[in-house]
């Protein structure tokens, strides 16, 4: 685990300590996705809505905790205003609203909304001739939704190849409705894809950069809690949970325990 | 009224680069011309309105100006979260032209009729509600408000008035005020029944083609008076009791599914909406202190 993403996790458990909210094993599950694609992607921490940016569109919305920990670290905002997280009046609300946060693209938490959304922008750009790109991160347990099914279909049928679908694998569905091959069910609706290990940045930038033929899906196998063998063993108990004192010491020790 | 709604978005289109039309694989025909002139900017996206909504607020995001048009009742009640959150909640503008309502379908049944549309997207922030009744009140009221930024409803008719009436966003119009204790108030096609069923009735008459925002003023002005809402869709009823203190009655749906089949015109006969149904259900109104 690279030194940034072991620090955006030591974020995430430290506002979610102390706001007692905060989803802190799917934040992260994402964490080496997102900052891929961040490091991938035009963007301008300065200059949030500079206009030659690409878009990333948080579809799970629940992740944002995860989100704004990185977009802390690449700049956009200073960290210490995220810790009045889901606090009354607070800009940074536990799905995040791009009206208030700097970087926040659509406003989601609704499951299987950003993802069409993301693909109206993709054919926006696309009628504009503009070479901007659409990243959007699905989780497996939102794309039990129709409404995830139905946008991939318009995308594909729209040739959207601006529009890339990562898909968090994090088998947070396996008490519900499963998905048991994602990568199958993304071909069989003609998309591009491949599947990676979801916490190896290398390797998620080598897809993020690779050309599509059609809309590109990046399946990222990851792992709920990942960094933190106590979130890993007991994800259900933790989905919502935010530790206490002794519970966060552990947690912190794990991290800084974890050397790949 | 749809082949307004083709003129007139044709023409806007001449003018504005940012229109898009995307079609839920209805009116396709209809937009042959569009299609052509504008082949960039049409999409028949086929038969998905939850993500209709969704493509449309992408696009609106980026500065287009989409138009949603498919039939009443998917794209407004299965879209509905769509509409809230994609559209409305994310402040990305966008319109939303439906047809069918309310039983311009009476022969498909209770799956195709739409009366709840107006008034559960009444209740939602940044979103104004249109019953144009006419060609003219679509034409001028998609030209005044289509770049308003906001989400707007417009639900068209297959069985337009054609009262020539004048026409403002937002503004009810009073077609009789004659210091009548009773005032019938009603909205959109059903006007032509309304007035031909009142015409020689001694009652003030104001009718509606902005649902949301309600025209609070002129309602006002006759808050003294027994109001009789006669409407055949729920919402203008709940947007006139937004004025405070009214007395009003409403005469129009029932709690139950209308599932009759049939013609409009039997459907609004069954439901008392049709002249004879309207003219008894004002005369009680005039003759009963209840209403």
């Amino acid at each position: 685990m690279i030194p940034a993403c072991k620090q955006i996790r030591k974020d995430i458990l430290s506002i979610a300590k102390s706001s007692g909210h905060g989803h802190i094993p799917t934040c992260f599950s994402i964490v080496e996705t997102l900052y891929a694609v961040y490091d991938v992607m035009n963007h301008r921490s300065a200059d949030p809505r500079w206009e030659g940016r690409d878009i990333f569109v948080l579809s799970k919305g629940h992740g944002a905790l995860a989100h704004y920990c990185l977009l802390a670290n690449l700049g956009y905002f200073d960290i210490t205003r995220v810790h009045a997280f889901g606090a009354f009046m607070s800009d940074f609300g536990c799905h995040a609203d791009r009206i208030k946060v700097p970087g926040i693209e659509v406003s989601t938490g609704s499951l299987g909304h950003g993802i069409g959304v993301a693909a109206g922008i993709a054919l926006a750009f696309k009628i504009k001739k503009s070479p901007r790109k659409v990243y959007v991160l699905v989780g497996d347990g939102e794309s039990n939704e129709g409404s995830v099914w139905e946008a991939v279909l318009v995308a594909v049928n729209r040739g959207l190849d601006n529009l890339t679908v990562l898909y968090d694998d994090n088998r947070s569905h396996s008490r519900g409705l499963q998905i048991h091959d994602p990568v199958a069910h993304f071909r069989g609706f003609d998309c591009d894809v491949v599947e990676v290990p979801g916490h190896d940045l290398p390797a998620l930038k080598e897809a993020i950069q690779r050309p599509a033929k059609g809309v590109k899906v990046i399946a990222a196998r990851t792992v709920k809690g990942y960094g933190s063998p106590t979130l890993i063993n007991d994800q259900y108990a933790w989905h919502r949970r935010s530790p206490n004192e002794e519970e966060f010491n552990i947690m912190m020790r794990e991290l800084d325990e974890k050397t790949i | 009224m749809r082949k307004q709604f083709r003129d007139t978005i044709t023409a806007l289109a001449a003018l504005d680069e940012r229109i898009i039309m995307l079609l839920g694989d209805v009116s396709v025909y209809l937009m042959n011309d569009f299609q052509q002139r504008y082949p960039d900017r049409f999409y028949n996206l086929g038969i998905c309105e939850n993500s209709i909504i969704s493509i449309a607020a992408g696009l609106g995001s980026q500065g287009f100006i989409p138009f949603a048009h498919t039939i009443a009742p998917f794209i407004t009640e299965r879209s509905y979260e769509q509409i809230k959150l994609d559209l409305c909640y994310n402040q990305f503008g966008g319109s939303i032209v439906s047809c069918g309502a309310s039983f311009d379908y009476a022969w498909d049944g209770a799956t195709h009729h739409t009366y709840t549309d107006l008034a559960i997207l009444r209740l939602l922030p940044g979103c104004d509600v249109l019953q144009p009744g006419s060609r003219k009140e679509l034409d001028v009221l998609m030209r005044s408000q289509y770049t308003s930024g906001r989400t707007t409803y417009y639900r068209l008719s297959d069985h337009p008035h054609s009262i020539d009436l004048p026409v403002k966003f937002g503004k009810g119009v009073a077609l009789k005020d004659c210091g009548a204790p009773v005032t019938v108030m009603t909205a959109g096609p059903l006007l032509r029944n309304v007035l031909e069923a009142c015409k020689d009735l001694e009652v003030n008459f104001v009718y509606f083609h902005t649902i949301k925002p309600i025209d609070r003023e002129l309602i006002t002005k006759f808050a003294n008076t027994k109001i009789l809402v006669i409407h055949d869709a729920f919402g203008l009823h709940e947007a006139i009791n937004e004025v405070p203190g009214l007395r009003t009655y409403y005469h129009g749906l029932p709690d139950a599914f209308c599932g009759w089949y049939g013609r409009l015109e039997d459907i609004r006969t069954k439901l008392g909406l049709d002249v004879q149904g309207i003219r008894t259900r004002v005369q009680r109104a005039l003759s009963s202190e209840k209403g």
